[in-house]
């Protein structure tokens, strides 16, 4: 190891005590790697060029391509409608009814309205519609419709929403009526699907119900609710006024939750995805509600 | 200069680097001062309202952020989902920005108006309930605690230091205008001359007697990504 003197070193030695000294080679860099080096530097020369680059006092050299993030996105959102215009013109023009009967177009609309459904109708209604385990969110699955369940309506209430308006009854909540006679108008109401046999209590509701309670107005004298129902022979007002008698429950069915509904009264909503939230930049086009109308009238309850 | 005289030499070493380091960042931080399109401007942005300056603090303190974005990126798999790309304007009046990098949620960029408060309501007391795949915890504690607000005043004045502009006015009546956004019932023509038309006013919890953290949450979420109105206007290209 004595003999190194031949070896071109940076001149540095440590350790030096026992003659065995630690020195450092002076190695050139690996040519491939130097080279690439160079390439490098020459790269971000012709990126200036090209590219946005270097800031400047009142704004930024924008290369000679003239590339941006919100062009690039334009591009990218411009091709995705030109793949899809054959079909999405055709959508403009047919109405819903049209649109079913055609296989292709309705097969189109099914897996867009799939898409849309995922993000923005699922956290409510559930994965393809089949209701989820909070109450106040109508299962879409079935043929329970609060507002009705053919093509146009559909497309109506994702379009404007809806409203729930029923109002509270118990004094507590700012109605009319005593703890006793919401007592009553609950057994009433359970009595309709069959789940309760309390007779003087279910009298009692009966005639509050079409008595001073005025029940009928929405849910129809015998409780068929707003779409079903009739009222002296005439339909109800469409509140979406839900069917007492079916067993199928909004909130729930248990005496507790009936209670509390007629107690407090349910204001459900449903936003509107055509006009309502369109300040926020993400309202559903007309095009994307056609195809969610589609898909929804496809789950299992269309009429 | 030969290599090996900086090599071997600390001192010069550190403060090679240091003017090397410095032109760095010099040309790519000092113009963002002066450059006048950094933040372009946009019609519609106001500060936040007191009852949503408490939401966002909650917000920060569960540390919300950890799962949640607020950055809508420029590709069309996010704008499909979520909305208009976010505008750097957007978040001028937060301190700190939410933006985040760590998507176990969703974005909520914009998630302002697109699920009802009952929504949220079950939503915060068991995910699951509604989104029966959902990871994220509860948070039932929400809709009990008292909401605390002493303090909004002085939370407005210091962010009203770093530019957030907080009129006097706006200052003085924060306890009354955050009382009366989570009321449906209360008055609140000052709050809508305060801070415009557009402010949401509701019994956000479903709580109409107690002014709950939730009401301040909702109130912040129901707004999020609302303020500038997309629907006439595209943000030109640049």
């Amino acid at each position: 190891m004595a003999d190194n003197k031949d070896l071109d070193t940076t001149g540095h030695k440590w350790d030096d005590d026992e003659g065995f000294p630690l020195q450092e080679y002076n190695n050139p860099l690996p040519k491939w790697w130097l080279n690439s080096f160079y390439a490098t530097i020459i790269w971000s020369v012709v990126y200036w060029v090209l590219y946005p680059a270097w800031p400047l006092p009142d704004g930024f050299t924008p290369g000679t391509l003239g590339t941006t993030m919100r062009g690039e996105y334009q591009k990218e959102m411009d091709e995705a409608k030109a793949k899809q215009k054959v079909f999405n013109d055709k959508l403009d023009k047919l109405s819903l009814k049209e649109i079913s009967k055609d296989n292709q177009l309705l097969q189109f609309s099914i897996s867009g309205g799939k898409a849309l459904f995922g993000d923005n109708c699922a956290p409510c209604h559930g994965p393809a519609g089949i209701g989820v385990k909070a109450g106040g969110f109508p299962t879409l699955a079935d043929d329970d419709w609060l507002f009705g369940g053919d093509l146009d309506t559909i497309q109506e209430t994702i379009t404007n929403g809806r409203n729930g308006q029923m109002p509270a009854h118990a004094k507590a909540a700012g109605g009319n009526f005593t703890d006793a006679q919401v007592d009553d108008l609950t057994q009433y109401v359970l009595s309709l699907s069959g789940k309760s046999t309390d007779k003087p209590a279910i009298t009692r509701g009966d005639a509050l119900f079409r008595g001073e309670a005025a029940c009928t107005t929405c849910h129809g004298d015998k409780g068929n609710g707003s779409l079903k129902g009739t009222v002296n022979g005439e339909k109800p007002p469409q509140v979406g006024a839900p069917n007492l008698t079916d067993g199928i429950w909004l909130y729930g069915g248990d005496q507790k939750t009936v209670r509390e509904s007629i107690a407090k009264g349910r204001m459900g909503e449903m936003p509107a995805w055509g006009a309502g939230i369109k300040e926020s930049g993400r309202q559903l086009s007309a095009l994307d509600i056609k195809k969610l109308t589609i898909y929804v009238h496809s789950l299992g309850g269309g009429q | 200069m030969q290599h090996s005289t900086i090599e071997k030499s600390i001192p010069l070493m550190a403060v090679l680097t240091l003017i090397m380091v410095s032109i760095g960042g010099l040309v790519e931080i000092v113009p963002l001062f002066f450059i006048k399109s950094t933040i372009e401007k946009v019609e519609g942005m106001r500060p936040y309202t007191p009852l949503e300056l408490k939401g966002r603090d909650i917000y920060i303190r569960e540390g919300c952020y950890n799962c949640h974005s607020q950055m809508i990126r420029p590709f069309r798999d996010e704008t499909e989902r979520y909305g208009h790309y976010s505008l750097a304007a957007e978040s001028m009046y937060d301190h700190p920005f939410q933006w985040g990098s760590k998507r176990t949620g969703p974005d909520l960029a914009r998630i302002g108006g697109k699920y009802s408060n009952e929504w949220h309501r079950a939503h915060m007391l068991k995910p699951q309930n509604v989104v029966r795949e959902s990871v994220m915890p509860a948070y039932p504690w929400l809709q009990e605690n008292e909401l605390k607000f002493d303090d909004i005043e002085k939370r407005m004045k210091v962010l009203s230091m770093v530019g957030v502009p907080y009129t006097p006015d706006q200052m003085a009546n924060a306890k009354q205008d955050l009382a009366a956004q989570a009321s449906p019932t209360a008055d609140g023509a000052g709050l809508t001359t305060r801070y415009g038309k557009k402010v949401p006013k509701a019994d956000f919890d479903g709580k109409p007697e107690k002014l709950t953290e939730l009401d301040a949450l909702l109130a912040y979420l129901q707004m999020l990504g609302t303020l500038v109105d997309f629907s006439g206007q595209q943000a030109k290209a640049r």
